[in-house]
């Protein structure tokens, strides 16, 4: 009997061919590939480029600097137009990593809307394969929402199922080699977005649960002023929970860059790719909606 | 308004004394609830009928013993902006 | 006046206390598993393979944060611009990032491998569910790597993305920002050993209870995560200490 190879294996196997692939084409790390749009063209091709350190580190990173110095904001973005909309819309200044976040987003959010409206399509009696992992995926979040909260709460699952496949697809997102693609929870308004709106939810939930008076309460048991601490508390969960993912998103989009640059051939960034996008980021999206989620459970628990 | 050579000594210690601060108090919080969360990984493992009391426990406990972690956050800002 | 040498002697400086710091606990957590897995194979002499497999593995995860710390000081030594005009600033993130990653770099090799010699104890125990045990010593032990993640991010930003120092400012504007820097530095590197060795500890009792209990896998997994994830907030707090004194002044 012969062992067959599971799915999960093939796109392993398939994102390595294309990944060294990639690498290949693209020689070293003095030259680089390039795939876009350019005037309306599709671009498949190597640009010369003296690989600077600083500078691609300013360039990823502190977006605004870089163009401040460089003055070419066009090239980044290929369309002209999307650019003199946004322009338009905020008034003459134009903070451009902000226009590139935005841009991402809406890229996030066209997939899933895209992911949503598919996957009803195809709702079928004896599922297939696609539609298998995401019941497995929601099956699996119920369980843990019916274990925290308890079954009579179990109408918070759809919360927790779009806060865990949004940071998904935002972690997975960058990976795609595309020049101007980054994962949007890169940059600290995501996370802090979505973390804000996680505490809110909590505090909401508690307040509709126990009652306004009697939330408050908890919070002075002794009449005594150190219940200030316990507010800083609060406010330190929500730069936890947002740092978290923020941080560990930054730190693999750095380390991968470096050794990039420093490595001249193959194979380490691609173990890098696999582990910082494949494997952090499906972990850091976890936690995140698992934090979300307990933090509700302590909450509204007597 | 440039800075005086007495002021920035002052300024410096400041800053030297947040990263100290942060930094140090760090260490017990976090070697704390490390050692919170792995009994409670071992007690789920001895009675899974409870999991949602021991996760509960946990959590508590955990933001408890963070409570010096955050008063350490709070002087380290005190320290960076105040002075 | 500032010259070259003292940028030099900065980053020298800081490359060796990166290496020399780093792997002091680098060492002893690889002896930990090394020591689990000679002890298991005592005990299980069936399971030779498995436990040799996992040690080599566990140990490759474990020197994580210690080649970290080599990449760091390798960039310290070779690949710096020795410019003059970089002044007081630069020398003082290099010596900066040098102590980050490398006082980064004990918590979560520590951590490390009392997850991986935990892992080792217990495929000792039951070498039927080795790889169950060993996927779980993997994920702990990449939890704990992330603080010292944090340490990295922080040595490649103080190096890469202090601006020069400006001309013609007082001494103490130049006293401020890179004894602020230094204070960036240290914060990381001691905030992140306490949370390394706690997400290390609840890995280990994580793959210690796997042994015992292997049908509570995924309960155990669970709680594994919640609290590597709770611990780790103190990193957190000191990883936007480090931002704030790089960036906000």
């Amino acid at each position: 009997m012969t062992k067959k190879k599971s799915p999960m294996m093939k796109i392993f196997i398939i994102f390595f061919v294309v990944e060294i692939a990639l690498v290949l084409i693209s020689g070293n790390f003095t030259k680089e590939l390039e795939i876009g749009f350019d005037n309306g063209k599709f671009v498949f091709r190597q640009i010369e480029s003296e690989f600077n350190l600083q500078e691609k580190i300013t360039e990823e990173f502190q977006i605004d600097e870089y163009n401040a110095q460089h003055e070419e904001v066009k090239d980044l973005y290929g369309s002209e137009k999307l650019f003199s909309v946004f322009k338009t819309l905020s008034m003459g200044e134009t903070p451009v990593g902000t226009f590139q976040l935005l841009r991402m987003l809406l890229i996030v959010d066209i997939v899933l809307l895209f992911m949503a409206l598919f996957i009803r399509k195809f709702l079928a009696g004896r599922p297939s394969k696609s539609q298998l992992i995401f019941e497995m995926i929601y099956t699996m979040l119920e369980d843990f929402v019916r274990e925290t909260l308890g079954k009579d709460k179990i109408y918070y699952t759809p919360y927790i199922v779009t806060l865990f496949i949004f940071i998904w697809i935002c972690n997975m997102i960058g990976m795609i080699p595309i020049p101007g693609f980054m994962e949007p929870t890169r940059n600290l308004n995501v996370p802090l977005g979505l973390g804000l709106m996680a505490v809110v939810v909590v505090h909401f939930s508690a307040v509709k649960f126990k009652g306004a008076w009697k939330h408050i309460q908890e919070y002075m048991p002794h009449k005594n002023p150190l219940f200030i601490l316990d507010i800083v508390g609060e406010v330190s969960k929500i730069v936890s929970i947002s740092f978290r993912l923020f941080g560990n998103i930054l730190g693999g989009a750095i380390i991968i860059l470096v050794v990039s640059s420093l490595v001249s051939f193959v194979v380490f960034p691609v173990g890098l790719n696999l582990f910082f996008g494949v494997f952090v980021g499906t972990i850091q999206a976890f936690v995140f909606t698992m934090l979300a989620l307990t933090y509700i459970g302590v909450e509204i628990s007597e | 308004m440039e800075l005086t050579l007495a002021h920035g000594i002052v300024k410096a210690a400041a800053l030297l004394g947040a990263g100290l601060c942060m930094g140090m108090g760090a260490l017990g919080p976090g070697v704390g609830e490390g050692f919170v969360a792995g009994k409670a990984c071992e007690g789920i493992a001895r009675s899974p009928e409870n999991a949602s009391l021991i996760t509960r426990t946990m959590l508590v406990g955990q933001a408890v013993s963070e409570s010096t972690g955050i008063y350490s956050l709070v002087i380290a800002l005190l320290l960076i902006f105040s002075s | 006046m500032i010259t070259v040498e003292h940028i030099q002697i900065a980053a020298f400086l800081g490359a060796g206390l990166c290496v020399g710091i780093g792997a002091v606990t680098t060492g002893i957590g690889s002896g930990i598993i090394a020591g689990e897995g000679a002890y298991g194979i005592v005990k299980q002499p069936k399971a030779n393979d498995q436990l040799f497999r996992t040690m080599l593995i566990g140990q490759a995860a474990a020197q994580t944060a210690g080649i970290f710390a080599l990449v760091i000081s390798m960039l310290l030594i070779y690949g710096r611009s020795d410019a003059p005009e970089g002044g007081w600033y630069k020398a003082a993130a290099y010596l900066a990032a040098g102590l980050a990653m490398g006082l980064g770099s004990i918590g979560p090799s520590l951590g490390a491998g009392y997850a991986g010699g935990q892992a080792c104890k217990s495929i000792a125990r039951m070498p039927k569910h080795g790889n169950a045990i060993m996927g779980n010593m993997l994920i702990g032990q990449a939890l704990s790597q992330t603080s010292a993640i944090f340490a990295l991010v922080v040595a490649f930003l103080l190096m890469y993305s202090i601006p020069n120092q400006p001309e013609g400012i007082t001494v103490g504007r130049i006293l401020v920002k890179s004894v602020g820097l230094i204070g960036a530095g240290l914060s990381i590197g001691l905030g992140t050993l306490g949370p390394g060795t706690g997400i290390g500890f609840v890995a280990g009792k994580a793959n210690d209870s796997m042994g015992r209990f292997p049908n509570q896998k995924s309960n155990i997994m669970r709680t594994m995560f919640l609290g590597a994830a709770v611990s780790e907030s103190t990193a957190i707090y000191s990883l936007v200490i480090s931002f704030l004194l790089i960036f906000a002044l």
